[in-house]
């Protein structure tokens, strides 16, 4: 059997004001995106091939499911216009339906079933025809049966609409209660009602309630609360004191210190109440608490720059021999170039430029060139001028348009380092953004020393997150 | 670049073979009379493995003087490499893209 | 493939295919020995051969003078776990952050840089002494996919 996935801009539209930017069908439902669960179940139903079409960009959605193999199906996409008829949707994927017994899914619909098992020998069994619909979509089955001989009795699934954020949240909150889930939820799952990814790290004194769902790379500081009934994306913080409950929150996300998100949703520098669909949006994209404490902080200016100078100097002195070496070696075989970087400064209108060696060459002479951080090394004198801090934000490169000066946010401290590095997280700038932000807020100049070897030590031993 | 013809129903389709890029997509545009006119053609891309921004721009070209003299184009037969160019550009919010060049054509011209 | 791969061609559309063909190459090259079985990197390939052609289109657009010795400059290297490519010509500066075309108006040209920013991961346009260089990257691996 293959399954043909019918999606339209019309009906998912809605969604683009509460998450901008991401395609409804990679939005997560607890901690895996909503596309996952209709394969789950196409497959489920015994197809081995599956087409999404959309009258809109499936771009992002073929970013995350490729081809399909992590499913063990062949996934395709094709495209249909706005204003096409079911039957011009079939006509134009004439080819892909001929065949095969094709079961259509129409609509920004979620189906729910109990019997996993059941499915596979349903649709085989069932007549052809529209076999459920509801206010925003259908399931219909075509072609031939394979045995007609039992007459199938009630449907062994419902559909649930998808059309407002109340739907939304109610979805996520009724999955994650139902347990056991027939929806396979991926993560470690040590105990029931506890889905927990990588790398997650619970601070003394923080409570965990189930049940909750947790993503990779999430902080709970000391004396935060999450749960029960709490949706933790990947790379979020809840910072200290601050409780999550009967909540979603998304990936990306930085709850700052003594907030209580309760039944709400939390995306990024948004909040939205899911009864209401009432939103507020902070300036800072991250941060949904004020920088209150950075002011404090202003005494320890000479601290710190003391703290990263000296750390700088260190690494000076340790890596100045490997880096003239390596100099040396790469000039005679004319790998040697250096490129003039200018990157954003920490105050604004101001920038720096270091001319950073740049290598272009595979093999192990270059991997432990960038291991050591050599590629770095002039940097930090830049450090011993007092321009920018070892470690800190990743540096924002001057571009000669003049883009990127909207990612520069509040809490930007370009360093050599960055605290992402140290803590291992995603180097991607929307994912580093968060452990920056935590640590532009809580970062004394005794942790930043311990980061710093962190962060450099961790570039010693790239690719072992996986 | 070779161009093939035929016709199904009354409806020309257009089989262009070969790459479709900017040292071909000028000849693709002068290579067939039904380019112009009101009738509905149908371009058949299975001997299509290659297109680029110029290739696209042209069948964009097509169209838009197809339609703006009450005709119509239609696409069929896109492989992975094409399908992708009309993603990231959004030109597939332009054409009507079938699976087959017949079921493009339909059963009247 | 640890060493960089360098290619001059004459400014002029009848070579657009020596580029295409030599990126699509490299890709393979590159993508085959760092573990890729057949159709795996594909769309690595297929992202990669057509950016580096809509980059040398673009630069022998741009470059519409009578000088016919004009030349691109075109760069592969490997680099941090992917593919760089990059494409450096003698023409006017161009500004590399022209909004996409609005489709619904039927444009038949404009695509190009649209294009390449959607299928590479990084690019970077300088302009030094009279060059243009578009310097474009893609990683081999898809980070949802590891």
């Amino acid at each position: 059997m293959k399954t043909l996935i019918v999606i339209r801009e019309k009906d998912y539209g809605w969604m683009s004001s509460f998450f901008p930017g991401v395609h409804p069908l990679v939005v997560p439902i607890c901690n895996k995106p909503f596309i996952e669960f209709l394969l789950d179940f196409a497959i489920l139903a015994g197809s081995t091939a599956v087409r999404i079409v959309s009258d809109g960009s499936l771009n992002s959605v073929e970013a995350y499911c490729e081809t399909g193999d992590r499913w063990g199906i062949e996934l395709g996409y094709g495209s249909i216009r706005q204003n096409d008829s079911d039957e011009t949707v079939m006509e134009k994927n004439r080819l892909f339906c001929s065949e095969d017994r094709v079961l259509v899914i129409n609509g920004f619909i979620f189906i729910r079933y109990a019997d996993k098992a059941g499915l596979k020998s349903f649709f085989a069994e069932t007549s052809s025809g529209s076999l459920s619909r509801c206010s925003s979509g259908s399931i219909e089955l075509t072609g031939i049966p394979e045995d007609v001989s039992a007459a199938p009795g009630t449907l062994p699934f419902s559909l649930t609409d998808l059309h407002s954020i109340d739907s939304y949240y109610r979805l996520n909150a009724e999955i994650l209660t139902d347990y056991p889930s027939p929806y396979v939820l991926p993560g470690y799952s040590n105990e029931p009602d506890c889905h927990m990814g990588r790398n997650v790290v619970i601070s003394k004194g923080a409570e965990v309630i189930k049940p909750v769902v947790i993503g990779n790379n999430v902080q709970i500081m000391k004396g935060a609360i999450v749960g029960p009934s709490a949706v933790i994306g990947s790379n979020v913080i809840v910072d200290r004191e601050s409780t999550v409950s009967r909540s979603i929150v998304l990936d990306n996300t930085y709850i700052g210190e003594q907030l209580d998100i309760v039944g709400r949703i939390a995306s990024g520098n948004t909040l939205v109440d899911p009864e209401t669909a009432f939103l507020v949006s902070m300036e800072d994209p991250h941060l949904l608490a004020g920088m209150n404490k950075a002011a404090r902080r202003q005494g320890l200016v000479l601290i710190r720059y003391l703290a990263h100078a000296a750390i700088a100097l260190l690494l000076i002195l340790l890596l100045i021999l490997p880096y003239l070496f390596f100099r040396i070696l790469l000039s005679v075989t004319a790998k040697w170039q250096t490129r003039a970087v200018t990157f954003y400064g920490a105050n604004e209108g101001k920038s720096f430029t270091s001319a950073l060696p740049s290598i272009s060459c595979g093999g192990t002479t270059c991997s432990l060139f960038t291991r050591l951080s050599l590629d770095r090394f002039p940097m930090f004198f830049h450090v011993l001028a007092g321009k920018i801090g070892v470690i800190g934000s990743f540096p924002l490169e001057v571009k000669e348009s003049g883009h990127g000066e909207t990612e520069i946010f509040s809490g930007y401290r370009p360093a050599v380092f960055s605290y992402a590095e140290a803590e291992d997280w995603p180097a991607d700038a929307g994912e580093s953004a968060i452990v920056e932000r935590y640590y532009a807020v809580h970062g004394t100049p005794a942790q930043d020393i311990v980061l710093t070897v962190k962060a450099f030590l961790n570039r010693m031993h790239p690719g072992e997150q996986e | 670049m070779m161009i093939r013809e035929r016709n199904h129903n009354g409806v020309t389709i257009v089989m262009p073979v070969g790459r479709l890029d900017s040292s071909s997509a000028s000849q693709f545009m002068s290579g067939s009379p039904s380019f112009s006119g009101n009738g509905k053609i149908v371009i058949d891309l299975s001997e299509v493995d290659f297109i680029d921004s110029t290739g696209l721009g042209s069948l964009v070209g097509i169209a838009r003087k197809k339609r703006e003299q009450g005709g119509d184009v239609r696409l069929a037969c896109l492989n992975e490499k094409l399908r992708k160019v009309f993603e990231i550009t959004q030109a597939f919010r332009l054409f009507d893209i079938y699976d087959d060049a017949e079921t493009a054509a339909g059963r009247q011209g | 493939m640890s060493a960089s791969i360098t290619m001059n061609l004459p400014s002029d559309i009848r070579y657009v295919r020596i580029a295409s063909n030599t990126a699509r190459s490299v890709a393979e090259l590159f993508s085959g020995e760092n573990g890729g079985e057949e159709g795996k990197y594909e769309e690595f390939r297929n992202a990669f051969e057509l950016a580096v052609t809509e980059a040398f289109s673009n630069s022998v657009r741009h470059g519409n003078s009578p000088d016919k010795g004009r030349q691109i400059f075109i760069t592969f290297s490997p680099e941090n776990e992917g593919l760089t490519a990059s494409v450096a010509d003698t023409n006017p500066a161009f500004n590399p952050e022209i909004p996409p075309p609005d489709i619904f108006s039927y444009p038949e040209s404009g695509y190009g840089l649209l294009m390449i920013r959607q299928l590479m991961d990084e690019i970077r346009y300088s302009r030094k002494d009279g060059n243009n260089t578009l310097t474009m990257h893609k990683k081999l691996k898809n980070p949802h996919n590891q």
